[in-house]
Protein backbone atom coordinates (compact mmCIF):
# COMPACT_ATOMS: atom_id res chain seq x y z
CA UNK A 1 0.00 0.00 0.00
CA UNK A 2 2.52 2.43 0.90
CA UNK A 3 4.65 1.82 -2.07
CA UNK A 4 1.46 2.40 -4.21
CA UNK A 5 1.44 5.72 -2.97
CA UNK A 6 4.87 6.18 -3.55
CA UNK A 7 4.77 5.15 -6.78
CA UNK A 8 1.75 7.67 -7.33
CA UNK A 9 3.69 10.24 -6.07
CA UNK A 10 6.92 9.31 -8.31
CA UNK A 11 3.67 9.24 -11.28
CA UNK A 12 2.81 12.62 -10.43
CA UNK A 13 6.29 14.29 -9.79
CA UNK A 14 7.25 12.79 -13.18
CA UNK A 15 3.99 14.56 -15.08
CA UNK A 16 5.17 17.44 -13.45
CA UNK A 17 8.35 17.05 -14.46
CA UNK A 18 7.18 16.53 -17.93
CA UNK A 19 4.45 19.46 -18.21
CA UNK A 20 7.23 21.74 -17.17
CA UNK A 21 9.84 20.79 -19.60
CA UNK A 22 7.55 20.93 -22.73
CA UNK A 23 6.39 24.06 -21.67
CA UNK A 24 9.32 25.58 -21.98
CA UNK A 25 10.11 24.08 -25.07
CA UNK A 26 6.81 25.11 -26.68
CA UNK A 27 7.40 28.31 -24.94
CA UNK A 28 10.96 28.65 -26.56
CA UNK A 29 11.01 27.88 -29.69
CA UNK A 30 9.43 30.45 -31.48
CA UNK A 31 12.42 32.68 -29.78
CA UNK A 32 14.68 30.43 -30.90
CA UNK A 33 13.51 30.06 -34.36
CA UNK A 34 13.46 33.84 -34.45
CA UNK A 35 16.95 34.60 -33.35
CA UNK A 36 18.48 31.90 -35.48
CA UNK A 37 16.30 33.93 -38.78
CA UNK A 38 17.38 37.31 -37.88
CA UNK A 39 21.22 35.54 -37.28
CA UNK A 40 21.24 33.87 -40.43
CA UNK A 41 19.29 36.68 -42.26
CA UNK A 42 22.32 39.44 -40.67
CA UNK A 43 25.36 37.00 -41.86
CA UNK A 44 24.33 37.13 -45.14
CA UNK A 45 23.46 40.90 -45.81
CA UNK A 46 25.30 42.96 -43.49
CA UNK A 47 29.73 43.44 -43.85
CA UNK A 48 30.78 44.38 -41.11
CA UNK A 49 33.68 45.69 -42.58
CA UNK A 50 31.71 49.00 -43.50
CA UNK A 51 30.52 49.04 -39.65
CA UNK A 52 34.25 49.03 -38.40
CA UNK A 53 35.60 51.72 -40.67
CA UNK A 54 32.58 53.56 -38.86
CA UNK A 55 33.48 53.24 -35.47
CA UNK A 56 35.21 56.08 -33.26
CA UNK A 57 39.02 55.18 -31.95
CA UNK A 58 38.42 56.65 -28.58
CA UNK A 59 38.44 52.95 -26.65
CA UNK A 60 35.55 53.53 -24.10
CA UNK A 61 33.26 54.94 -27.25
CA UNK A 62 34.33 51.94 -29.18
CA UNK A 63 33.66 49.53 -26.07
CA UNK A 64 30.17 51.29 -26.29
CA UNK A 65 29.42 50.70 -30.24
CA UNK A 66 30.94 47.51 -29.79
CA UNK A 67 27.98 46.57 -26.97
CA UNK A 68 25.48 47.99 -28.68
CA UNK A 69 26.42 46.19 -31.85
CA UNK A 70 24.38 43.59 -31.00
CA UNK A 71 21.49 45.38 -32.06
CA UNK A 72 22.42 44.89 -35.70
CA UNK A 73 23.85 41.73 -35.30
CA UNK A 74 21.20 39.89 -32.87
CA UNK A 75 23.16 36.54 -32.70
CA UNK A 76 23.42 34.64 -29.71
CA UNK A 77 26.74 33.48 -28.13
CA UNK A 78 27.51 30.74 -30.74
CA UNK A 79 26.85 33.29 -33.54
CA UNK A 80 29.19 36.04 -31.52
CA UNK A 81 32.40 34.80 -31.56
CA UNK A 82 33.13 34.39 -34.93
CA UNK A 83 31.30 37.91 -35.65
CA UNK A 84 34.00 38.92 -33.10
CA UNK A 85 36.68 37.45 -34.70
CA UNK A 86 36.32 38.73 -38.03
CA UNK A 87 35.87 41.97 -36.39
CA UNK A 88 39.22 41.83 -35.01
CA UNK A 89 41.03 40.70 -38.40
CA UNK A 90 39.62 43.66 -39.71
CA UNK A 91 41.42 46.02 -37.84
CA UNK A 92 38.48 46.86 -35.38
CA UNK A 93 39.66 48.33 -31.86
CA UNK A 94 40.11 45.79 -29.20
CA UNK A 95 37.31 47.49 -27.21
CA UNK A 96 34.90 47.07 -30.17
CA UNK A 97 35.72 43.32 -30.66
CA UNK A 98 35.60 42.76 -26.90
CA UNK A 99 32.68 45.13 -26.25
CA UNK A 100 30.38 43.20 -29.02
CA UNK A 101 31.61 39.59 -27.85
CA UNK A 102 30.46 40.13 -24.53
CA UNK A 103 26.91 42.35 -24.71
CA UNK A 104 25.70 41.44 -28.13
CA UNK A 105 24.21 37.93 -27.22
CA UNK A 106 21.80 40.05 -24.87
CA UNK A 107 21.81 43.73 -26.03
CA UNK A 108 19.63 42.83 -29.17
CA UNK A 109 15.77 42.90 -30.17
CA UNK A 110 14.40 39.42 -29.47
CA UNK A 111 16.24 39.09 -26.37
CA UNK A 112 14.70 42.00 -25.12
CA UNK A 113 11.62 40.70 -26.34
CA UNK A 114 11.74 37.17 -24.89
CA UNK A 115 12.82 38.79 -21.84
CA UNK A 116 9.68 40.87 -21.58
CA UNK A 117 7.45 37.82 -22.07
CA UNK A 118 8.76 35.86 -19.67
CA UNK A 119 9.34 38.38 -16.91
CA UNK A 120 5.72 40.53 -17.74
CA UNK A 121 5.19 41.02 -13.73
CA UNK A 122 8.81 42.29 -13.39
CA UNK A 123 9.60 44.39 -16.38
CA UNK A 124 12.64 46.24 -14.56
CA UNK A 125 14.19 42.89 -15.27
CA UNK A 126 14.31 43.67 -18.87
CA UNK A 127 16.21 46.74 -18.02
CA UNK A 128 18.46 45.89 -15.51
CA UNK A 129 19.90 42.74 -17.72
CA UNK A 130 20.48 45.04 -20.94
CA UNK A 131 21.94 47.78 -18.78
CA UNK A 132 24.08 45.73 -16.44
CA UNK A 133 25.72 43.55 -19.56
CA UNK A 134 26.46 47.20 -21.24
CA UNK A 135 28.55 48.68 -18.38
CA UNK A 136 29.89 45.25 -17.48
CA UNK A 137 30.92 44.96 -21.28
CA UNK A 138 32.28 48.30 -21.44
CA UNK A 139 33.90 48.02 -18.10
CA UNK A 140 35.63 44.33 -19.80
CA UNK A 141 36.46 46.17 -22.99
CA UNK A 142 38.35 49.62 -21.46
CA UNK A 143 40.29 46.91 -19.47
CA UNK A 144 41.37 44.90 -22.83
CA UNK A 145 41.98 47.94 -24.35
CA UNK A 146 44.77 48.68 -22.27
CA UNK A 147 46.53 46.15 -23.85
CA UNK A 148 47.05 48.13 -27.31
CA UNK A 149 48.54 44.71 -28.92
CA UNK A 150 46.17 42.34 -28.45
CA UNK A 151 48.11 39.48 -30.28
CA UNK A 152 49.66 37.92 -27.60
CA UNK A 153 46.25 37.05 -25.95
CA UNK A 154 45.14 35.57 -29.34
CA UNK A 155 45.80 32.15 -31.07
CA UNK A 156 48.67 31.76 -33.20
CA UNK A 157 47.12 31.75 -36.50
CA UNK A 158 45.09 34.50 -35.94
CA UNK A 159 47.98 36.77 -34.37
CA UNK A 160 50.03 36.20 -37.28
CA UNK A 161 47.29 37.77 -39.56
CA UNK A 162 46.99 40.95 -37.68
CA UNK A 163 50.89 41.39 -38.51
CA UNK A 164 50.65 43.18 -42.00
CA UNK A 165 48.54 46.62 -41.42
CA UNK A 166 47.33 46.66 -44.48
CA UNK A 167 43.90 45.05 -45.00
CA UNK A 168 43.43 41.51 -46.34
CA UNK A 169 42.91 41.38 -50.20
CA UNK A 170 39.63 40.50 -49.56
CA UNK A 171 38.43 39.45 -53.18
CA UNK A 172 41.89 37.50 -53.69
CA UNK A 173 40.82 34.91 -51.03
CA UNK A 174 37.63 35.09 -51.44
CA UNK A 175 37.60 33.83 -55.15
CA UNK A 176 40.57 31.58 -55.15
CA UNK A 177 38.91 28.10 -55.62
CA UNK A 178 41.64 25.86 -53.99
CA UNK A 179 40.44 25.45 -50.34
CA UNK A 180 44.34 24.43 -49.99
CA UNK A 181 46.19 27.86 -50.92
CA UNK A 182 43.68 29.95 -49.27
CA UNK A 183 45.15 31.75 -45.91
CA UNK A 184 43.02 31.81 -43.13
CA UNK A 185 42.11 29.53 -40.06
CA UNK A 186 39.74 26.66 -40.91
CA UNK A 187 37.72 24.95 -38.21
CA UNK A 188 37.91 20.83 -39.53
CA UNK A 189 33.60 19.82 -39.53
CA UNK A 190 32.10 16.89 -40.63
CA UNK A 191 30.85 18.92 -43.89
CA UNK A 192 34.22 19.97 -44.73
CA UNK A 193 36.14 23.12 -43.55
CA UNK A 194 35.05 26.16 -42.69
CA UNK A 195 37.02 29.54 -42.93
CA UNK A 196 36.14 31.52 -39.66
CA UNK A 197 37.14 34.82 -40.87
CA UNK A 198 35.32 35.86 -43.78
CA UNK A 199 32.11 37.61 -44.00
CA UNK A 200 29.48 35.56 -45.71
CA UNK A 201 28.07 39.28 -46.98
CA UNK A 202 31.04 39.38 -49.08
CA UNK A 203 30.61 35.85 -49.98
CA UNK A 204 27.44 36.83 -52.06
CA UNK A 205 28.69 40.30 -53.00
CA UNK A 206 31.61 38.30 -55.08
CA UNK A 207 29.94 35.09 -56.42
CA UNK A 208 27.93 36.94 -59.32
CA UNK A 209 25.14 33.84 -59.46
CA UNK A 210 24.18 35.04 -55.85
CA UNK A 211 20.41 35.54 -56.83
CA UNK A 212 17.77 35.29 -54.45
CA UNK A 213 17.05 32.39 -54.39
CA UNK A 214 20.53 31.13 -53.58
CA UNK A 215 20.60 33.73 -50.90
CA UNK A 216 17.03 32.50 -49.86
CA UNK A 217 18.51 28.92 -49.68
CA UNK A 218 21.50 29.87 -48.25
CA UNK A 219 19.48 31.90 -44.82
CA UNK A 220 17.38 28.58 -44.91
CA UNK A 221 20.46 26.32 -44.46
CA UNK A 222 22.18 28.66 -42.06
CA UNK A 223 18.45 28.56 -39.99
CA UNK A 224 18.43 24.82 -40.07
CA UNK A 225 21.85 24.50 -39.00
CA UNK A 226 21.26 26.68 -35.79
CA UNK A 227 18.18 25.29 -35.23
CA UNK A 228 19.05 21.78 -35.16
CA UNK A 229 22.01 22.56 -32.78
CA UNK A 230 20.65 24.98 -30.35
CA UNK A 231 17.15 23.17 -30.39
CA UNK A 232 19.52 20.50 -28.85
CA UNK A 233 20.91 22.08 -26.48
CA UNK A 234 17.12 24.04 -25.38
CA UNK A 235 16.45 20.29 -25.35
CA UNK A 236 18.89 20.04 -22.67
CA UNK A 237 18.74 23.02 -20.73
CA UNK A 238 15.10 22.63 -20.57
CA UNK A 239 15.60 18.84 -19.13
CA UNK A 240 17.82 20.16 -16.87
CA UNK A 241 15.64 23.33 -15.07
CA UNK A 242 12.84 20.55 -15.16
CA UNK A 243 14.57 17.88 -13.20
CA UNK A 244 15.94 20.25 -10.88
CA UNK A 245 12.33 21.73 -10.10
CA UNK A 246 11.59 18.35 -9.57
CA UNK A 247 13.76 16.35 -8.41
CA UNK A 248 15.71 18.56 -5.75
CA UNK A 249 13.51 18.49 -2.41
CA UNK A 250 12.05 22.42 -1.96
CA UNK A 251 14.22 23.24 1.39
CA UNK A 252 17.39 22.68 -0.25
CA UNK A 253 16.56 25.04 -3.82
CA UNK A 254 14.46 27.25 -0.79
CA UNK A 255 17.78 27.78 1.38
CA UNK A 256 19.81 27.98 -1.23
CA UNK A 257 17.48 30.67 -3.46
CA UNK A 258 17.10 33.11 -0.44
CA UNK A 259 20.62 33.75 0.38
CA UNK A 260 21.71 36.85 -0.93
CA UNK A 261 25.27 35.26 -2.13
CA UNK A 262 24.67 31.64 -2.19
CA UNK A 263 21.65 32.31 -4.46
CA UNK A 264 24.28 34.41 -6.95
CA UNK A 265 26.69 32.15 -6.73
CA UNK A 266 24.16 29.07 -7.76
CA UNK A 267 22.47 30.48 -10.41
CA UNK A 268 25.84 31.74 -12.01
CA UNK A 269 26.86 28.15 -11.82
CA UNK A 270 23.70 26.60 -13.20
CA UNK A 271 24.37 29.22 -16.37
CA UNK A 272 27.47 28.67 -16.61
CA UNK A 273 26.64 24.45 -16.81
CA UNK A 274 23.48 24.58 -18.89
CA UNK A 275 24.85 26.98 -22.01
CA UNK A 276 21.34 27.95 -22.86
CA UNK A 277 20.92 30.05 -26.02
CA UNK A 278 20.40 33.92 -24.49
CA UNK A 279 17.44 34.14 -27.12
CA UNK A 280 15.36 31.51 -24.25
CA UNK A 281 17.66 31.28 -21.37
CA UNK A 282 14.78 34.12 -19.84
CA UNK A 283 12.22 31.17 -19.99
CA UNK A 284 14.84 29.22 -18.18
CA UNK A 285 15.15 31.36 -15.41
CA UNK A 286 11.41 32.27 -14.91
CA UNK A 287 11.05 28.33 -13.42
CA UNK A 288 13.46 29.74 -10.71
CA UNK A 289 12.32 33.19 -10.22
CA UNK A 290 9.60 32.55 -7.31
CA UNK A 291 11.96 31.10 -5.24
CA UNK A 292 15.57 32.56 -6.32
CA UNK A 293 16.83 36.22 -5.40
CA UNK A 294 16.03 38.63 -8.10
CA UNK A 295 19.55 39.98 -7.73
CA UNK A 296 20.39 35.90 -8.54
CA UNK A 297 18.40 35.96 -11.24
CA UNK A 298 19.90 38.79 -13.06
CA UNK A 299 23.27 37.13 -12.73
CA UNK A 300 21.88 34.26 -14.37
CA UNK A 301 20.75 36.49 -16.96
CA UNK A 302 23.83 38.74 -17.63
CA UNK A 303 26.43 36.07 -17.03
CA UNK A 304 25.26 33.23 -18.74
CA UNK A 305 24.97 34.57 -22.58
CA UNK A 306 29.22 36.31 -21.98
CA UNK A 307 30.67 32.65 -21.11
CA UNK A 308 28.83 29.56 -20.54
CA UNK A 309 30.60 26.00 -20.62
CA UNK A 310 29.70 26.14 -24.24
CA UNK A 311 31.51 28.96 -25.62
CA UNK A 312 34.36 28.89 -24.17
CA UNK A 313 35.37 26.14 -26.82
CA UNK A 314 34.64 28.65 -29.65
CA UNK A 315 36.59 31.28 -27.24
CA UNK A 316 39.67 29.07 -27.73
CA UNK A 317 39.29 29.24 -31.57
CA UNK A 318 40.50 32.82 -31.44
CA UNK A 319 41.95 33.81 -27.94
CA UNK A 320 44.57 31.74 -25.99
CA UNK A 321 43.60 30.53 -22.49
CA UNK A 322 44.80 32.85 -20.77
CA UNK A 323 43.04 35.34 -22.03
CA UNK A 324 40.27 33.06 -21.85
CA UNK A 325 40.45 32.89 -18.11
CA UNK A 326 41.10 37.09 -18.07
CA UNK A 327 38.14 37.33 -19.97
CA UNK A 328 36.12 34.73 -17.65
CA UNK A 329 37.31 36.01 -14.09
CA UNK A 330 36.43 39.51 -14.77
CA UNK A 331 32.79 38.68 -16.34
CA UNK A 332 32.38 36.61 -13.29
CA UNK A 333 33.80 38.97 -10.61
CA UNK A 334 31.49 41.83 -12.11
CA UNK A 335 28.40 40.35 -12.55
CA UNK A 336 28.53 39.05 -8.68
CA UNK A 337 29.72 42.19 -7.09
CA UNK A 338 26.57 44.26 -9.20
CA UNK A 339 24.03 41.53 -8.85
CA UNK A 340 25.01 41.45 -5.58
CA UNK A 341 24.49 44.77 -4.91
CA UNK A 342 21.38 44.85 -6.42
CA UNK A 343 20.49 41.95 -3.92
CA UNK A 344 21.75 43.96 -0.68
CA UNK A 345 20.63 47.83 -1.78
CA UNK A 346 17.61 47.46 -3.80
CA UNK A 347 14.50 46.13 -2.69
CA UNK A 348 13.57 45.08 -6.45
CA UNK B 1 24.55 8.24 -62.65
CA UNK B 2 23.61 6.13 -59.70
CA UNK B 3 22.52 8.74 -56.29
CA UNK B 4 22.72 7.49 -52.70
CA UNK B 5 19.78 8.10 -51.18
CA UNK B 6 20.50 11.71 -49.22
CA UNK B 7 19.49 10.06 -45.07
CA UNK B 8 20.65 13.47 -43.84
CA UNK B 9 18.41 15.45 -45.45
CA UNK B 10 15.54 13.32 -45.14
CA UNK B 11 16.10 13.07 -41.37
CA UNK B 12 16.59 16.72 -41.02
CA UNK B 13 13.54 17.02 -42.43
CA UNK B 14 11.62 14.92 -40.82
CA UNK B 15 13.10 16.09 -37.65
CA UNK B 16 11.16 19.74 -38.35
CA UNK B 17 7.99 18.08 -39.49
CA UNK B 18 7.67 16.08 -35.81
CA UNK B 19 8.45 19.67 -33.83
CA UNK B 20 6.32 21.23 -36.11
CA UNK B 21 3.26 18.76 -35.98
CA UNK B 22 4.13 18.47 -31.67
CA UNK B 23 3.44 22.06 -31.20
CA UNK B 24 0.65 22.22 -33.73
CA UNK B 25 -1.46 18.98 -32.31
CA UNK B 26 -1.15 20.51 -28.47
CA UNK B 27 -2.94 23.26 -30.41
CA UNK B 28 -5.15 20.78 -32.19
CA UNK B 29 -6.28 18.91 -29.02
CA UNK B 30 -6.24 22.26 -26.47
CA UNK B 31 -3.49 20.83 -24.59
CA UNK B 32 -1.57 24.08 -25.12
CA UNK B 33 -3.40 25.54 -22.61
CA UNK B 34 -1.75 23.73 -20.38
CA UNK B 35 1.73 24.62 -21.22
CA UNK B 36 1.20 27.94 -22.07
CA UNK B 37 -0.70 32.02 -21.29
CA UNK B 38 -2.77 32.10 -23.97
CA UNK B 39 -1.08 35.34 -24.77
CA UNK B 40 1.34 33.50 -26.19
CA UNK B 41 0.02 30.37 -28.00
CA UNK B 42 0.02 32.34 -31.51
CA UNK B 43 3.59 32.49 -30.66
CA UNK B 44 3.68 28.74 -30.55
CA UNK B 45 1.41 28.45 -33.15
CA UNK B 46 3.28 30.34 -35.51
CA UNK B 47 5.99 28.55 -34.57
CA UNK B 48 4.60 25.31 -35.79
CA UNK B 49 3.93 26.54 -39.38
CA UNK B 50 7.19 28.05 -39.53
CA UNK B 51 8.60 24.32 -38.87
CA UNK B 52 6.24 22.88 -40.86
CA UNK B 53 7.54 25.29 -43.97
CA UNK B 54 11.04 24.51 -43.62
CA UNK B 55 10.43 20.61 -43.16
CA UNK B 56 8.83 21.41 -46.74
CA UNK B 57 11.49 23.33 -48.28
CA UNK B 58 13.87 20.66 -46.77
CA UNK B 59 11.62 18.02 -48.01
CA UNK B 60 11.74 19.62 -51.46
CA UNK B 61 15.78 18.97 -51.48
CA UNK B 62 15.10 15.28 -51.65
CA UNK B 63 13.62 15.71 -55.04
CA UNK B 64 15.56 17.84 -56.68
CA UNK B 65 19.05 19.40 -54.99
CA UNK B 66 19.68 22.98 -55.61
CA UNK B 67 22.33 24.64 -55.92
CA UNK B 68 23.42 26.11 -52.54
CA UNK B 69 26.55 27.90 -50.94
CA UNK B 70 28.89 26.53 -48.62
CA UNK B 71 27.66 28.46 -45.54
CA UNK B 72 29.67 28.46 -42.53
CA UNK B 73 29.20 27.21 -39.33
CA UNK B 74 31.05 25.81 -35.97
CA UNK B 75 29.21 23.30 -34.66
CA UNK B 76 29.69 22.16 -31.30
CA UNK B 77 27.62 18.84 -31.33
CA UNK B 78 28.07 16.19 -33.52
CA UNK B 79 25.12 16.85 -36.22
CA UNK B 80 23.75 13.19 -35.46
CA UNK B 81 23.65 13.79 -32.14
CA UNK B 82 21.64 17.15 -32.31
CA UNK B 83 19.29 15.63 -34.95
CA UNK B 84 18.82 12.42 -32.47
CA UNK B 85 17.94 14.48 -29.50
CA UNK B 86 15.64 16.56 -31.55
CA UNK B 87 13.76 13.67 -33.31
CA UNK B 88 13.45 11.73 -29.67
CA UNK B 89 11.69 14.67 -28.35
CA UNK B 90 9.80 15.16 -31.11
CA UNK B 91 8.16 11.77 -30.96
CA UNK B 92 7.92 11.70 -27.50
CA UNK B 93 6.04 14.95 -27.28
CA UNK B 94 3.38 13.41 -29.90
CA UNK B 95 2.51 10.89 -28.04
CA UNK B 96 2.64 12.23 -24.25
CA UNK B 97 -0.20 14.39 -23.30
CA UNK B 98 0.75 17.10 -20.97
CA UNK B 99 -1.36 17.37 -17.75
CA UNK B 100 -2.05 20.29 -15.67
CA UNK B 101 -0.30 20.41 -12.12
CA UNK B 102 -1.81 18.21 -9.47
CA UNK B 103 -2.07 19.13 -5.82
CA UNK B 104 0.71 17.04 -4.96
CA UNK B 105 2.84 20.06 -6.97
CA UNK B 106 0.90 22.60 -5.12
CA UNK B 107 1.64 21.05 -1.65
CA UNK B 108 5.41 20.70 -2.75
CA UNK B 109 5.53 24.31 -3.38
CA UNK B 110 3.75 25.26 -0.12
CA UNK B 111 0.22 25.96 -0.92
CA UNK B 112 -0.99 25.35 2.62
CA UNK B 113 1.09 28.66 4.39
CA UNK B 114 -1.00 31.49 3.95
CA UNK B 115 2.49 33.38 3.67
CA UNK B 116 2.96 32.36 0.39
CA UNK B 117 -0.08 34.26 -0.90
CA UNK B 118 1.15 35.39 -4.34
CA UNK B 119 4.17 37.31 -5.73
CA UNK B 120 2.83 39.36 -8.52
CA UNK B 121 1.56 42.68 -8.04
CA UNK B 122 -2.28 42.55 -9.14
CA UNK B 123 -2.43 43.45 -12.15
CA UNK B 124 -6.56 44.94 -11.68
CA UNK B 125 -7.80 45.55 -8.29
CA UNK B 126 -10.85 43.61 -7.85
CA UNK B 127 -12.96 45.27 -4.85
CA UNK B 128 -14.73 47.04 -7.25
CA UNK B 129 -16.41 43.46 -8.51
CA UNK B 130 -19.42 42.12 -6.76
CA UNK B 131 -17.89 39.38 -4.38
CA UNK B 132 -20.03 36.49 -6.22
CA UNK B 133 -18.06 37.20 -9.25
CA UNK B 134 -14.65 36.88 -8.24
CA UNK B 135 -12.59 34.65 -9.26
CA UNK B 136 -10.42 32.46 -6.88
CA UNK B 137 -6.90 34.38 -7.94
CA UNK B 138 -8.88 37.75 -7.61
CA UNK B 139 -9.88 36.58 -3.75
CA UNK B 140 -6.32 35.98 -3.40
CA UNK B 141 -5.06 39.17 -4.60
CA UNK B 142 -7.61 41.29 -2.78
CA UNK B 143 -6.02 39.13 0.30
CA UNK B 144 -2.49 40.50 -0.66
CA UNK B 145 -3.77 43.94 -0.79
CA UNK B 146 -5.72 43.74 2.35
CA UNK B 147 -5.31 41.01 4.19
CA UNK B 148 -7.90 41.15 7.66
CA UNK B 149 -10.22 38.01 6.98
CA UNK B 150 -12.92 39.78 9.20
CA UNK B 151 -13.02 42.51 6.28
CA UNK B 152 -14.89 40.15 4.02
CA UNK B 153 -17.13 38.12 6.61
CA UNK B 154 -20.49 36.85 5.61
CA UNK B 155 -19.61 38.33 1.54
CA UNK B 156 -20.86 35.48 -1.02
CA UNK B 157 -18.31 33.31 -2.90
CA UNK B 158 -18.50 31.15 -5.79
CA UNK B 159 -15.39 29.97 -7.41
CA UNK B 160 -14.03 26.68 -8.79
CA UNK B 161 -10.65 25.38 -8.41
CA UNK B 162 -9.24 21.90 -7.61
CA UNK B 163 -9.75 19.63 -4.21
CA UNK B 164 -6.41 19.60 -2.15
CA UNK B 165 -6.30 17.95 1.04
CA UNK B 166 -3.54 19.59 3.22
CA UNK B 167 -2.25 16.27 5.37
CA UNK B 168 -2.20 18.71 9.02
CA UNK B 169 -5.76 20.25 8.28
CA UNK B 170 -8.78 18.20 10.07
CA UNK B 171 -10.74 16.52 8.31
CA UNK B 172 -13.74 18.70 7.42
CA UNK B 173 -11.44 20.99 5.74
CA UNK B 174 -10.19 21.11 2.30
CA UNK B 175 -8.53 23.62 0.13
CA UNK B 176 -10.30 24.95 -3.29
CA UNK B 177 -7.01 25.68 -5.27
CA UNK B 178 -5.94 26.67 -8.71
CA UNK B 179 -2.54 27.49 -10.39
CA UNK B 180 -1.54 30.75 -11.53
CA UNK B 181 0.25 31.63 -14.76
CA UNK B 182 2.27 34.73 -16.22
CA UNK B 183 3.95 33.29 -18.82
CA UNK B 184 3.96 29.21 -18.99
CA UNK B 185 3.81 26.44 -16.86
CA UNK B 186 7.03 26.96 -15.77
CA UNK B 187 6.16 30.02 -13.46
CA UNK B 188 2.91 28.53 -12.58
CA UNK B 189 2.26 29.06 -8.54
CA UNK B 190 -0.53 28.02 -6.60
CA UNK B 191 -2.87 29.53 -4.92
CA UNK B 192 -6.30 28.50 -2.34
CA UNK B 193 -8.73 29.03 -0.17
CA UNK B 194 -9.93 26.93 2.47
CA UNK B 195 -13.48 25.62 2.43
CA UNK B 196 -15.04 24.12 5.96
CA UNK B 197 -17.53 20.91 5.13
CA UNK B 198 -20.32 19.92 7.08
CA UNK B 199 -18.89 16.48 5.97
CA UNK B 200 -15.48 14.68 5.48
CA UNK B 201 -13.70 15.55 2.93
CA UNK B 202 -12.68 11.84 1.56
CA UNK B 203 -16.41 12.74 -0.63
CA UNK B 204 -14.08 15.11 -3.09
CA UNK B 205 -11.18 13.27 -4.08
CA UNK B 206 -8.29 15.57 -4.48
CA UNK B 207 -7.72 17.13 -7.77
CA UNK B 208 -11.17 16.90 -8.45
CA UNK B 209 -12.87 20.25 -9.65
CA UNK B 210 -15.73 21.11 -7.64
CA UNK B 211 -17.61 24.60 -7.73
CA UNK B 212 -18.10 26.56 -4.47
CA UNK B 213 -21.00 28.89 -3.18
CA UNK B 214 -20.89 30.26 -0.28
CA UNK B 215 -20.14 32.78 2.29
CA UNK B 216 -16.91 33.73 3.22
CA UNK B 217 -15.94 33.80 7.44
CA UNK B 218 -13.10 33.82 9.23
CA UNK B 219 -11.83 30.20 11.35
CA UNK B 220 -8.42 29.28 13.08
CA UNK B 221 -6.67 26.43 10.50
CA UNK B 222 -3.83 24.77 11.54
CA UNK B 223 -3.14 27.42 14.38
CA UNK B 224 -3.53 30.17 11.51
CA UNK B 225 -6.56 32.84 11.40
CA UNK B 226 -7.23 32.26 7.82
CA UNK B 227 -10.06 33.04 5.95
CA UNK B 228 -12.34 30.31 5.23
CA UNK B 229 -15.33 29.62 2.67
CA UNK B 230 -18.38 28.32 4.37
CA UNK B 231 -20.37 26.27 1.41
CA UNK B 232 -23.66 25.91 0.79
CA UNK B 233 -23.02 23.85 -2.01
CA UNK B 234 -19.86 21.97 -3.57
CA UNK B 235 -20.86 20.92 -6.82
CA UNK B 236 -18.06 18.41 -8.74
CA UNK B 237 -17.64 19.83 -12.09
CA UNK B 238 -15.53 18.58 -15.23
CA UNK B 239 -11.26 20.15 -15.67
CA UNK B 240 -12.04 23.36 -17.23
CA UNK B 241 -10.54 23.66 -20.70
CA UNK B 242 -7.99 26.34 -19.36
CA UNK B 243 -6.70 24.87 -15.73
CA UNK B 244 -4.88 27.75 -15.05
CA UNK B 245 -5.94 31.10 -13.87
CA UNK B 246 -4.01 34.22 -14.67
Amino acid sequence: MLSLFALAGAMSQFNQGLTLFLSLLVEATPFLLLGVAFSSLLAILVDERKLVALTPKNPVLAAIAGSLFGCLFPVCECGNVPVARRLLMQGAPSALAIGFLLAAPTVNPIVFWATWVAFRDQPSMVFWRVGLTILISVIIACVFSVQKDLRPFLQPAIARQLLPPEPEPALATATSDSPLLTRGTYLLQSTGPVKLDQPLAMDMAVLPSATWTVKAQAVLEMMLQEFRELGAVLVMGSAIAATVQVAIPREWILALGQGPITSILAMMLLAWVVSICSTVDSFFALSFASIFTSGSILAFLVFGPMIDLKNISLLLTTFKSRAVIYLFVLAAQLTFVFTLAVNLYTSW
Amino acid sequence: MKRTFPWPIAFDALALLLWGLMILRYWWTGRLAVLLHPDYHWLAIGAGWLLLLMALWRGAALLWSPKSLNTPHIALLPRRWSLAVLLAVAVFGIIYIPRPFTSDTALARGIAEPVALTRSQPRRFARNTPPEERSLIDWIRLLNVYPEPDAYTDEPVNITGFVIHPPNWPDDYLLAARFVLTCCAADAYPVGLPVQLSGDRGEFAPDSWVNITGTMMTDTVDGQRRLVIQPQDVLPVPEPKNPYEF
